[in-house]
């Protein structure tokens, strides 16, 4: 217990001792952290968007026009039972024309000079959740075009395949980022805790000669290393919330963006738990790699 | 107790110690003479496991400390009470709390350490002056809780490596009175010095070194 109370000590001493260094170092790694941060912030949040379109997003199934009534009840049936399906309405021929006419009354007069109808009958379906991915869409989509008596299926693909790309695009550069950005912060972590070696590097020399283990020379280095991150992550979590209700603030100010503010959302609090401990964990990281430059002969 | 057998140890090939075999005995006081540069320092350092020889063996109560793994040094030196010339005391903190460092760093309990601290500064003379800074402390006063320090585990040798080079005839006469009555309750004492003062007042056997080679074994009288 008095061994743990040292060790305790001795961390908020090194601390104390370098406050300038300390607060130094916990801003920079706020700020990068908080690079980081929104890197992830605007990940979370198009991934939330993008879920919210796919939701949104419904498959047009085509029937043959020439298919009898049994044969567009087995289809029916047959989509019915399909797991990947959540609902399907079936738009008659006579359906669609109306639909047409009544969306489009101008360009109906195109459709009369025909003499018949021309619109197939389809099935509008909106797929499960664990098939709105663009990959499952198009696994699906091809499996069900093999259907006798369905002529095309069709989605909106350029629009579904263009929203995953975008959100794969900013989950790479978020991972880039972040690991960059990590290193970053472990380095900055790593040259405060070597100031604080080389400032006691005589009394880490004393607790040698005294038979001091390694583990209780490095244990409160290591802990001001974990306090430094976990408070960097915290400052940039605070960062992050600030600017985060700022940008929302102007988003509902702005007209043209009616509505898109309530999509926005921040990092629930389960994720600011993970990000603050991912902070004390590269914080214990940079203390453990400069205790290992430092020399095991002396830490 | 301690037995060093063809012992040699090189700085840059350069032979800091050569071909040394010597053996002392459990209890014994012993000086370590000879000029700066003639391995003296190295010969405690090897002792303490601060480095390792490229020849011979050393053992030390009958375990050879070549074959110590990093983990084991830490145990090792808890058994050894180390003095140095240039006291390495820790200015920040107190008398109490710097002779208290051996014992928290072994997990004494809070009773303990109050105990053994209490008679190690009250063997120094210096019970009064726990809760002081040593820079506040004369250089004497420094060395006697340097050697409060060392003792205050009850190590079974204590080396000490020029333990008067900064201090007068008469603090060096009062530190040599107190190794003295440690060596008397038992302990090795094993002094590196090139001070006359030192060995005028010892009259112990005497390993001389020079160049890293034992030039000379002289038994003293008491």
């Amino acid at each position: 217990m008095r061994r743990l109370l040292y060790l305790l000590r001795e961390a908020v001493g090194n601390v104390l001792t370098n406050r300038t260094t300390t607060l130094v170092a916990v801003a920079t790694t706020a700020f990068t952290f908080a690079c980081v941060g929104v890197f992830l912030l605007l990940y979370v949040n198009l991934k939330t968007m993008a879920s919210s379109l796919e939701q949104d997003i419904q498959v047009m199934v085509y029937l043959q026009d020439d298919l009898t009534e049994q044969a567009r009840i087995d289809i029916e049936q047959q989509l019915k039972i399909d797991r990947a399906i959540a609902s399907l309405t079936f738009v008659s021929k006579e359906r669609a024309l109306a639909d047409f006419q009544a969306q489009f009354p101008s360009e109906s007069r195109l459709l009369q000079g025909l003499g018949h109808n021309p619109l197939p009958a389809s099935f509008v379906i909106t797929l499960a959740a664990e098939s709105r991915s663009s990959d499952a869409m198009r696994r699906w989509a091809n499996r069900t075009q093999l259907i006798p008596g369905i002529s095309q299926v069709q989605y909106n693909q350029e629009w579904v395949e263009a929203l995953a790309g975008i959100v794969r695009y900013i989950e790479v550069a978020a991972i880039i980022v972040g690991v960059i950005l990590s290193a970053a912060s472990v380095t900055i972590i790593a040259n405060t805790i070597r100031l604080a070696l080389y400032s006691r590097r005589e009394e880490i020399e004393i607790l040698g000669l005294i038979g001091a283990s390694t583990t209780f020379i490095r244990v409160p280095y290591l802990l001001e290393g974990a306090a430094l991150g976990l408070c960097g992550s915290a400052l940039s979590l605070v960062i992050l919330k600030g600017g985060f209700e700022l940008f929302r603030h102007q988003i509902h100010s702005a007209t043209r963006f009616l509505g898109v503010d309530a999509l926005l959302t921040f990092f629930s609090f389960d994720m600011c738990l993970v990000l603050m401990l991912v902070g004390l964990f590269l914080g214990c990281a940079g203390s453990f790699l400069s205790l290992l430059r430092f020399g095991e002969g002396r830490a | 107790m301690i037995q060093l057998f063809h012992v040699s140890k090189y700085y840059d090939r350069r032979p800091a110690l050569s071909d040394v075999t010597l053996e002392i005995e459990k209890g014994e006081f012993v000086l370590l003479m000879g000029p700066s540069g003639a391995g003296k320092s190295t010969l405690l350092k090897l002792l303490i496991g601060a480095e390792r020889p490229e020849e011979g063996q050393i053992l030390v109560q009958g375990r050879s400390l070549s074959k110590l793994r990093p983990s084991e040094i830490p145990v090792l030196r808890r058994k050894v009470g180390v003095v140095l010339q240039d006291f390495r005391l820790l200015p920040k903190k107190t008398v109490f709390e710097n002779v208290s460092l051996p014992l928290l760093v072994q997990g004494a309990s809070t009773t303990e350490i109050r105990r053994k601290v209490a008679e190690a500064l009250r063997a120094v003379g210096l019970d009064h002056k726990k809760d002081l800074f040593p820079p506040g402390l004369s250089t004497g006063e420094q060395q006697r809780i340097c050697i409060a320090r060392a003792i205050v585990n009850g190590p079974i040798m204590l080396l000490a490596d020029e333990p008067t080079g900064n201090l007068d005839p008469d603090l060096t006469s009062e530190i040599i009175e107190l190794f003295k009555s440690i060596n008397a309750r038992g302990t090795t004492i094993i002094v590196a010095t090139h001070d006359p003062h030192v060995l005028a007042r010892v009259n112990r056997r005497v390993i001389t070194l020079d160049h890293g080679k034992v030039v000379s074994r002289e038994q003293g009288a008491s």
